[in-house]
């Protein structure tokens, strides 16, 4: 039973892939909007029912009246839901970097279509809490929603629900959209008493393996040749586009933090150091440089891509 | 308890129209209900506004038990039971008020409002009068639109603005609303349902005393309205028989009783027709009774009108809605030609005692007099020739009311005259009877309806005389010839006392031209919407079918329902949904596209997916000539649509103006 239930909820998210792709702004049209009716339209369905049967059994030619008004208020309601969503465009904005265990804050836009009033725009992602809008008298509105994002690593909060009842709450008007949005989740930190090696005190200037790029200068557009190393990862991640780390200057007295430290732990315990103490020199105002297996950041690589590995 | 979120909270917006809807709804339903419903209302209402204030709290549990248990109590006091439709419906409307005490979510806001559609329908078993409908469709605009208000989450103010969109919506359901009217089919009731309890009988009734009709001629209320076929006959021929009383018992005239008659004497006999046939159809409010009224003799294919033994019209079921019947009567049929056994010793049946001098007056009469034909003109004569007076306020009779009406009072209505005649005709052996209906009515120059009031009921006697049968005699005729001829206004007119007890009846003031003719042309379109709406049943279904569509089979009946539907609904979605599209491109793209076709007619056609710049290019490498406007307008237009999203709207206008004028003025080719 339950495997039918997910093969079918499968099933039912590859369609639902299919016809609404993932995007970082949508429009809502007819292959994106769904409707059904609400609990309550079921209720109201019964009403009718009710006021039939009165007017069947009393003979009453205005309770016929009245049932098949309000049987075609249903109709028409199908019409005002569906133009109540219609034509609204959803941007994903942002979503902020965290640690895991918190929530990530995402931010989303709503811009209206060419009608004058949204109402009742319910919001929500499965984990999350719900907002609700009115886009009335206004042409955008912004709002944030917080989600509890899982391990280390990028964070997909899956397809967003907007939904609304408006105009008359009978039916449920809905649409999943999958923005795009992503929030980074960095590792958890691990406090790991001393830092092998630090203790000592390195004059680090010679030990810079990339001279004339140890003060950070500005980004330019990537261009090939540009050494990976000076890409700058969180930018893509953010969607700006490739590119790169410019750094002038000349080297300095810093700390470096090496993969190489925590030699013998596992892979997410050596990064959970490692972020401990990115965290601790950041505290401390330190300049630092990291070195992970095939990505090297000078100091002062300051708030650093935790995810190349 | 689970948190309300945003969502499932009622806005205070939302709140305010539920209260209104709730005393809208109550007000068509306050002369049924006992006073103390209202005080539940205005407490209730009370309650919730100072809680929405912040000043009270919500009820507890106990406090709504209490309040569920009193009003039921409250209920079995005032009406002795709770299975009527009356006690139902106060039930009903208690509930709809007390809800209001945990109205807090967005799920009791459904249950009260609709419960408040439920409301409207049992206002409708009551009356489906022409007002009520209208203002029932207030109501059902209040009760949309308190739904509407309640999915605006935030409006926490009260806005009047609310009832557009329900108001947009109801007139776009409207005409499918009328098709699916038209079209369903009408069904036979399903089953039993509580009726209306029978407090509220109106009209004649089986059973009179002397001053029985004379209340009746108080009230200006509706009987019933009568569209004859062909011409109207006169006034002094309108007799409208409802009801035929055989037998005098304690002093007062009932009508025999289905145990009273033996089986062999239920039918009735028909009679051959004699004269022309009037033919005409009579549209009867609810009574709660089984008589209905028709002229002397008539005849009703009808199913549900049958004939009974002293030629009334009669209904198997009590009328509780409206009816409309069609009837043929032939009023020179001589009825009853011979009289059986049984009859005549019942129209002739007497009690054993009782008005002494009366029956001395008519022994005497009867010996003075040749035939029985002479001896009804005889007594006739005498109610003429003596000073009686026809009024509306007669004097109380007590013990033998008949010996005090004829020698002592002598003022009386036409029961007294009717009771009087029918008493002398029997004592001298003559076999007679008292029918009770209306006499006369008002004809509607409007329409072309005779309009039967309350006050047109009348009381008269038939004799049955050998030869001839049952004769209609009306005593009343001998005394107030102006009563049959004009109406009782006019036999009332020296004594004043014509709807003294209803000032404000509009027909009071016939006299006042546009009043009266207000009235008649209101009453007209009554009689329009009473018997083509509210009286629309399968028959007149299967009429209206035929006349439009011919054969009517069940799938051209479907394909009617589909397609009428489809046309009601695409202009609304058309409406809603169409019109954006055709909005949808900004000014600038439609500047930008009226400039390709421009240069489409020159033979330059801008390939799909060509962008602006491209397209210029190429364009300018094809006619040379075009190059520095071409280059200009897609300038301008790239400015106006990528450059600066967030130019302010100034300097918008002015690109637009500068693009509007390029495109008018392209060079020569």
């Amino acid at each position: 039973m339950e495997a039918v239930a997910r093969r079918l909820r499968g099933r039912f998210g590859n369609w639902v892939t299919r016809r609404i792709p993932p995007a970082r702004s949508v429009t809502l049209d007819q292959r994106r909007i769904f409707i059904l009716p609400s609990r309550a339209g079921l209720f109201f369905g019964l009403l009718v029912i009710l006021i039939l049967l009165t007017a069947i059994n009393y003979q009453n030619n205005m309770s016929y009246a009245l049932a098949f008004l309000l049987a075609t208020l249903f109709v028409v309601g199908v019409l005002h839901s569906y133009a109540n969503l219609s034509g609204l465009r959803l941007h994903g904005v942002a979503a902020s970097t965290v640690f895991p265990g918190q929530q990530s804050e995402f931010v989303l836009r709503l811009e209206r279509g060419r009608r004058q009033q949204h109402y009742a725009l319910r919001l929500a992602w499965p984990d999350s809490g719900d907002a609700v809008v009115n886009l009335v008298d206004r042409d955008t509105a912004e709002l944030r929603l917080y989600l509890p994002v899982g391990g280390r690593g990028w964070y997909h909060p899956g397809r967003l629900l907007l939904e609304s009842t408006y105009p008359l709450g009978l039916l449920r008007c809905w649409t999943w959209v999958d923005l795009d949005l992503r929030a980074l989740v960095y590792p958890r930190p691990l406090s790991s008493g001393e830092l092998p090696g630090v203790a000592g005190d390195r004059p680090e200037g010679a030990a810079i393996p990339v001279v004339g790029s140890d003060d950070f200068y500005g980004f330019r557009e990537y261009r090939p040749g540009d050494s990976l190393r000076q890409v700058h990862w969180k930018g893509l991640a953010k969607g700006q586009g490739l590119q790169s780390k410019h750094y002038v200057g000349y080297a300095d007295r810093s700390l470096w933090l090496d993969w190489e430290l925590f030699s013998g732990l596992p892979t997410e315990q050596r990064l959970s150091h490692l972020c401990y103490w990115a965290l601790a020199f950041e505290r401390a105002q330190e300049d630092y440089g990291l070195r992970l297996p095939g990505l090297t950041l000078a100091p002062p690589a300051v708030s650093t891509s935790w995810t190349g590995c | 308890m689970k948190i309300a979120t945003a969502a499932r909270i009622v806005p205070r917006n939302a709140l305010v129209w539920i209260i209104i809807s709730q005393f809208a709804l109550l007000a068509p339903h306050l002369g049924r209900l006992p006073l103390w419903v209202v005080l539940v209302y205005l407490f209730a209402a009370g309650w919730r506004i100072m809680v929405y204030q912040g000043r009270w709290s919500f009820p507890g549990r106990w406090v709504k038990l209490g309040l569920i248990a009193a009003g039921f109590a409250a209920i079995w006091l005032s009406y002795g039971n709770l299975l009527g439709l009356e006690p139902t419906v106060a039930l009903l409307l208690t509930a709809f008020a007390l809800k209001l005490l945990e109205l807090i979510r967005r799920k009791d806001a459904y249950v009260l409002i609709f419960l408040g559609y439920f409301i409207c329908v049992t206002g409708f078993l009551f009356t489906q009068h022409l007002l009520l409908v209208l203002y029932s469709m207030l109501d059902i605009l209040l009760l949309t639109t308190a739904l509407v208000a309640l999915h605006q989450p935030g409006e926490h103010r009260f806005r009047l603005a609310t009832v557009r969109l329900p108001a947009v919506m109801l007139a776009q359901a409207l005409p499918l609303m009328l098709v699916l009217f038209f079209l369903f089919p009408r069904l036979g009731p399903l089953w039993t349902v509580p009726v209306k309890s029978h407090a509220a009988r109106t009209g004649v009734s089986d059973f009179m005393q002397p001053g029985d009709i004379s209340s009746l001629s108080q009230s200006d209320e509706v009987a019933f309205r009568v569209q004859f076929d062909g011409d109207i006959p006169p006034r002094s021929e309108l007799y409208w028989r409802g009801l035929v009383f055989s037998v005098l018992e304690n002093g007062a005239w009932r009508s025999l009783k289905y145990a009273d008659i033996p089986a062999r004497e239920w039918r009735a006999r028909r009679q051959e027709p004699v004269g022309e046939p009037l033919r005409y159809s009579v549209l009867m409010m609810p009574t709660q009774q089984n008589w209905l009224y028709s002229l002397r003799y008539a005849q009703s294919a009808q199913r549900s009108v049958m004939a009974s033994a002293d030629f009334r019209l009669y209904s198997p079921v009590e009328i509780e809605d409206q009816l409309l019947y069609r009837a043929t009567s032939w009023p020179r049929t001589p009825l009853e030609l011979e009289l059986s056994a049984w009859r005549r010793r019942t129209e002739l049946a007497l009690p054993a005692a009782g008005n002494p001098a009366t029956l001395a007056l008519a022994r005497q009469l009867r010996a003075a007099s040749d035939s029985d034909a002479d001896y009804v003109t005889a007594v006739l004569d005498h109610f003429n020739r003596e000073p009686f007076v026809y009024t509306l306020q007669p004097p109380l009779l007590g013990e033998d009311p008949m010996d005090q009406f004829l020698f002592r009072t002598r003022r009386g209505f036409c029961e007294h005259y009717a009771f009087a005649f029918t008493l002398m005709m029997r004592a001298a052996g003559v076999p007679a009877r008292v029918v009770a209906g209306y006499q006369g009515g008002e004809i509607n120059p409007v329409n072309g309806t005779v309009i039967v009031h309350q006050f047109d009921a009348h009381a008269w006697a038939e004799v049955w005389l050998p030869g001839e049968g049952w004769r209609r005699v009306d005593p009343t005729a001998a005394v107030a010839p102006e009563r049959i001829e004009l109406g009782l206004e006019q036999a009332l007119a020296g004594e004043g006392s014509f709807l003294a007890d209803s000032p404000l009846s509009p027909l009071r003031y016939r006299g006042i031209n546009w009043i009266n003719m207000a009235r008649l042309r209101y009453d007209a379109l009554t009689y329009r919407w009473q018997s083509w709406v509210v009286g629309f049943d399968s028959q007149q279904q299967y009429q209206l079918l035929e006349d439009v569509f011919g054969d009517i089979r069940p799938r051209v009946f479907i394909a009617v329902l589909f397609a009428s539907a489809l046309v009601v609904l695409l202009p609304v979605a058309w409406l809603l949904l169409g019109r954006r599209q055709r909005h949808s491109l900004d000014p600038a793209t439609k500047l930008y596209l009226a400039f390709c076709v421009r240069l489409a007619a020159r033979g330059i056609v801008r390939a799909a997916g060509e962008a602006p710049a491209d397209f210029a290019r190429r364009a300018a490498l094809e006619q040379p000539a075009l190059a520095p406007w071409l280059r200009q307008f897609t300038h301008e237009f790239n400015q106006l649509a990528y450059a600066d999203r967030e130019q302010d709207e100034a300097r918008r206008q002015q690109l637009l103006a500068r693009l509007r004028s390029l495109l008018r003025q392209p060079p020569p080719a």
